[in-house]
């Protein structure tokens, strides 16, 4: 079917299968559609139909909670066509120079326990996968219908294997059925790489990673991409990770390596809101620093007036993310230096 | 001319903003720090309300959602954002803000509908 899509900035179109979104058609066409998460729950993909058929997939998405469906307004991630269509979209649209997002089948293996309810798992992808450090992809199990968000952890160039952070939350449908799988090898479907908050060492600058729980994964990349590359030989890094106690804290090992390879040019702080830091460093990795608090006022106290050349990453719960973004432009950070995708 | 009350100066503090209904029509007050803004209270972009996602800091607005940013001074868009501020004009008299509200300013889908539904044609 073909979708033709009306934008501030000219008109585009594009062909969608009836069994592929909207957003997703598009992003693999090579145009930059509006997006965050793209799985139903921001609503920057909001889009108005002004002709054709649609159907909307998940029609209780928190996403869609602002639109005016009686004016044809729908999200785009949710909406698959079921005639040709003519939509409207409120931002500029062009084509795009980056990794163009495609649909890969993979296997999920070796999930294995972080800590009590983080879970670290590969997926092996039957095409490999180009993507930059902080990027995302949305997994589809075929039996259990709805996309879920993960970001890599790892970084390599044609990936076959990516890896990413599982974090069990209560009720969290995707998160039980997959812990429940243990050992079985689990089919998926993977759309990406999807999201902008993307580090590129050419830009030439510090990094500062500000991370609650399992938003460290998309900052492990960026850090394996800036050990490996070089970049902490030229450029600081501050990292500051959030959990609720030391034993919540994972990947430590990881961390103490990149502080190593960096030959301390690199800074890791691990906050704890939960619990008091009894040891000024971490008790079996010394390189990394232990403080109390939530991560963001830790990272607020520690980065005042250092935020110079500085390009900031932010990641995990939604109240977490807002929480850090004020205090950074409170703080001088400008927008064009803070990184982040919004899951909600 | 509509130019109505909307509080005293000293109400909303420096680089703050305070949402008032005037007559039924919400307006957010922002104060700047070199001046004072009557605007809708919420964002252009996605309808976030702003008295909570705003944040203003010398003398520019950013909405903390999604990083849209506009100079209160000029009203210059800035950074990525891509719709302006609708303001009412406002004027400091006796210790008090006023704001020239003639009628509820609202942000559309998009623009083109509003300004010149040719504009795709």
């Amino acid at each position: 079917m073909k979708i033709t899509v009306e934008s501030k900035s000219g008109s585009c179109a594009f062909q969608c299968g009836g069994n592929e979104t909207i957003l997703y058609a598009g992003l693999r066409e090579g145009l930059n559609l509006p997006y965050e998460c793209a799985t139903g729950t921001c609503g920057t993909c909001r889009a108005r139909v002004m002709s054709g058929e649609v159907e909307m997939r998940w029609k209780d998405a928190p996403g869609a909670k602002k639109l005016k469906p009686d004016k044809g307004d729908v999200l785009m991630c949710q909406t698959r066509p079921i005639s040709d269509c003519l939509l409207r979209v409120p931002s500029d649209i062009a084509a795009t120079d980056g990794n163009r997002p495609t649909s890969r089948r993979g296997v999920i293996r070796d999930i294995r326990k972080l800590t009590n309810d983080v879970a670290h798992f590969d997926l092996y992808l039957t095409e490999p996968m180009d993507f930059e450090a902080g990027q995302f992809v949305v997994l589809e199990a075929d039996d259990l219908p709805g996309g879920r968000a993960y970001s890599m952890v790892n970084f390599d160039n044609s990936a076959a294997k990516v890896a990413f952070v599982l974090k069990r939350k209560p009720g969290g449908g995707f998160s039980d059925w997959l812990f429940a799988r243990g050992k079985d090898e689990v089919q998926v479907e993977v759309f990406g790489p999807l999201g902008k908050a993307v580090f590129r060492p050419e830009e030439a600058k510090n990094i500062v990673c500000i991370a609650g729980g399992s938003g460290i994964a998309g900052m492990m990349s960026i850090l394996e991409h800036g050990t490996r590359s070089g970049h902490f030989e030229k450029y600081k890094g501050a990292v500051f990770f959030g959990v609720r106690t030391l034993s919540d804290a994972f990947y430590v090992e990881t961390l103490a390596r990149y502080v190593t390879a960096s030959n301390s040019k690199l800074h890791v702080t691990i906050a704890l809101s939960h619990e008091e830091a009894k040891t000024p460093t971490h008790p079996n990795y010394p390189t990394l620093r232990l403080a109390s608090g939530m991560v963001h006022d830790v990272a607020a106290e520690t980065m005042k007036g250092r935020y110079e050349n500085a390009v900031v990453y932010v990641a995990g719960p939604p109240v977490m993310v807002d929480i850090t973004i004020r205090a950074l432009i409170m703080g001088g950070v400008a927008t064009s230096d803070i990184r982040y995708d919004k899951f909600s | 001319m509509a130019w109505k009350r909307i509080c005293g100066a000293d109400e909303v503090p420096e680089n703050t903003a305070k949402k008032f209904d005037i007559d039924g029509i919400p307006i957010l007050l922002v104060n700047y720090g070199e001046g004072y803004r009557a605007i809708p209270p919420i964002c252009p972009h996605m309808e976030e309300p702003l008295e909570q996602s705003g944040v203003i800091v010398r003398c520019v607005l950013t909405c903390t959602k999604h990083l849209w940013s506009w100079d209160l001074k000029t009203l210059e868009m800035k950074g990525e954002t891509e719709k302006p501020l609708k303001v009412y004009d406002v004027k400091h008299e006796n210790g008090s803000i006023l704001a020239n509200i003639e009628e509820e300013l609202a942000y559309e889908f998009d623009d083109a509908e509003e300004e010149d539904d040719d504009f795709f044609k």
